[in-house]
């Protein structure tokens, strides 16, 4: 109700509530495996600032690739609360879901999620052109974004023609093109060599330092820390915070 | 929302970069089967028709023209034949008249007899309405003022290969003399002038001889037992029965068709076997786009998970399956076309298949291809739907990291 006022603007948010992007009260995800019940994440509580570089950490199977989904809208929490940019998301339809992921959230994955039968610029653009702009602005924009990730030059060539880290940042590229209100990534340096790693992280960094990226990184590299605002880490679904 | 417009789009620029960047063989493999079901359905309709025109055309060709006028019910011969033919050869569009007396007859070479028809007929007439003339494998058609002469068909003669030579005449030759016995009860004799082979069991079985020569046996002239007539194309008869009816011709008039019942019969059951195998062969074609586009949504599960996660709607991944779908039978029909029309018609008309009703060629409708054309394209449609949208149906997690 509080929510759904201050979307229709009757209450004004707070200070604290203008610099929070996500807010997660009592998340719970419970994998349902034959007769058994697994608990992936256990009562999350959580806020996420404006403009914050957080990670979220923790050893294998503590549930942060879990939490990320559930905040990236690729999975629904069993129970809990999350409101995004002050949208309540568990009153989305699927469809709105899906053009709420278009709209606000770019994504990084732990692979190149990027398609191998279109070029780089192609598939920056992808997002872009979904939300309806015409060619011309799709290749300006797409231009722009693999400029940001110093991949301008090779905006022509399909995947298969370039590196590792080359592909990261073509995913990265996409994720920014449509300057989302938060930045997904899911342990995004797992595949890449150490030198490809720290590009992408400073490209991380570097966004966010200088057009206030909201940023959201699932990691399990403890010295990605070094880059970073904050962290969250999790064990056993349960969050235990430090700054970074 | 995303508009239509944006949507077709979008699905239209992943299905086209799909198909060009993708696996080329792949795709000259697909295309090449929809050809070949396309042809497939294309073939035995074309035949069905090519087998139904040639019987058809030997009807017209061989036996009745176009349109017979024949005595009211109550009589045995036409009328004053010279006032309905008057008539008759006034209307446009009538090419020619013939007026034949017809009667049994049975013919005898040596030891051996047949009953067969024989029509008696102006030769001068006779070659605007009927191709027999063009059709002599030995000796020459009849000309106006012939005695004494006959012309038979393959099937009488025997000798020549016809399905019937166990009750011909056992292979009689041009110049042969032949006994033949009216049902009047006049027998002479004629000297074969010529055989024709019309690849027609019907026709093949009739033997001519003059109007004239007919008057003597008789004893009679102006007897009429039907008038031929022959008219521009096929099809269009119906209007020039009119028409003789408004010029006072009160005759029985039928056109070919009614002479062609069995031709129709055949026809029916070959459109009722055509229905068929056109129905297998869509489901054919349609299993076989299913496979193709099954098989691309399983190894290309993880990039439609990818594009959900980013936002792309699930509709605009299955536009672009049956978009894909739609392209492949799309080719498929064009190259079906072109192996149709540059190979196969070509060969049958070089080398036509020999039925008992004549050569048989294809004949390639068009609203049958348009027909089939459209059939392969809407199990092509539903074929791309169907793997496609099952394949968006899962999670998106089970999608990217699914097993």
């Amino acid at each position: 109700m509080r929510r759904s006022l201050m979307r229709s603007g009757v209450i004004k948010m707070t200070k604290m509530e203008q610099d929070t992007i996500i807010t997660i009260r009592n998340l719970s995800r419970t994998y349902i495996m034959g007769t058994m019940q697994v608990p992936a994440l256990n009562r999350v509580t959580l806020d996420i600032r404006r403009g914050e570089f957080a990670t979220i950490m923790g050893k294998s199977g503590s549930g942060k690739s879990t939490l990320l989904h559930q905040l990236g809208l690729l999975d629904t929490p069993t129970e809990g609360e999350i409101v995004i940019d002050g949208v309540e998301i568990s009153g989305l339809s699927e469809s709105e879901r899906t053009r709420f992921r278009l709209e606000k959230f770019g994504y990084v994955f732990q692979e190149y999620a990027i398609l191998p039968e279109l070029t780089a610029l192609e598939n920056v653009y992808l997002p872009v052109m979904a939300l309806g702009m015409s060619q011309d602005e799709c290749a300006t924009k797409g231009m722009d974004a693999l400029k940001k990730v110093g991949l301008d030059g090779r905006a022509n060539h399909r995947p298969r023609e370039l590196s590792g880290g080359e592909q990261q940042r073509v995913a990265i590229a996409r994720a920014i093109i449509n300057k989302p209100k938060i930045l997904f990534a899911d342990e995004p340096t797992a595949n890449l060599d150490s030198v490809s790693s720290r590009q992408i992280l400073k490209l991380f960094r570097a966004l966010n330092r200088d057009i206030g990226q909201t940023i959201l990184m699932v990691t399990h590299e403890l010295e990605d820390e070094e880059f970073v605002d904050r962290v969250i880490w999790l064990t056993d679904g349960e969050v235990v915070e430090r700054e970074g | 929302m995303t508009s239509t417009t944006t949507q077709l789009k979008i699905s239209a620029f992943l299905a086209y970069k799909s198909i060009a960047k993708g696996n080329k063989g792949t795709s000259v493999l697909t295309i090449l089967i929809m050809a070949l079901a396309f042809v497939n359905l294309m073939f035995m309709s074309s035949l069905f028709t090519g087998l139904t025109d040639a019987s058809e055309n030997q009807v017209i060709e061989t036996l009745y023209s176009n349109i017979v006028i024949e005595p009211k019910d109550e009589e045995t011969y036409i009328k004053n034949p010279d006032s309905i033919l008057k008539k008759v050869n006034i209307v446009p569009g009538v090419l020619g008249t013939s007026a034949q007396y017809l009667t049994a007859s049975t013919i005898v070479h040596e030891e051996k007899s047949g009953a067969w028809t024989v029509r008696s007929v102006d030769p001068d007439d006779e070659v605007l309405v009927s191709a027999i003339p063009e059709m002599m494998i030995a000796g020459e058609y009849l000309s106006k003022y012939d005695r004494g002469e006959i012309v038979i068909g393959k099937e009488i003669a025997g000798g020549h290969g016809g399905s019937l030579e166990h009750i011909s005449l056992g292979g009689v030759v041009v110049g042969d003399t032949l006994e033949v016995a009216f049902k009047n009860g006049v027998r002479r004799e004629y000297r074969i002038k010529g055989i024709f082979d019309t690849n027609f069991i019907q026709s093949n079985q009739l033997a001519y001889i003059t109007e004239k020569e007919m008057e003597s046996v008789l004893g009679t002239s102006d007897m009429t037992s039907q008038i031929l007539v022959k008219t521009e194309g096929k099809g269009g008869e119906d209007k020039y029965v009119e028409q003789f009816t408004m010029l006072g011709v009160h005759e029985d008039i039928k056109t070919w068709e009614v002479y062609a019942g069995i031709v129709r019969t055949v026809s029916q059951s070959f459109a009722a076997i055509n229905a068929l195998i056109s129905v297998i062969g869509l489901f054919v074609a349609g299993i076989t786009i299913f496979i193709v586009i099954y098989v691309s949504t399983v190894s290309k599960r993880r990039q439609m998970g990818i594009l959900r996660a980013i936002g792309i709607k699930e509709s605009i991944i299955i536009q672009s399956y049956v978009f894909q779908a739609v392209f492949y039978a799309l080719c498929g029909c064009i190259a079906g076309l072109i192996v149709m029309f540059m190979v196969l018609v070509p060969y049958f008309i070089r080398y036509p298949l020999v039925f008992p009703t004549g050569d048989v060629t294809l004949v390639v409708e068009q609203n049958n291809a348009i027909s089939r054309g459209a059939g392969l394209i809407v199990a092509a449609m539903i074929a791309g739907f169907i793997p496609s949208w099952r394949a968006v149906r899962e999670t998106i997690l089970d999608a990217i990291w699914g097993d």
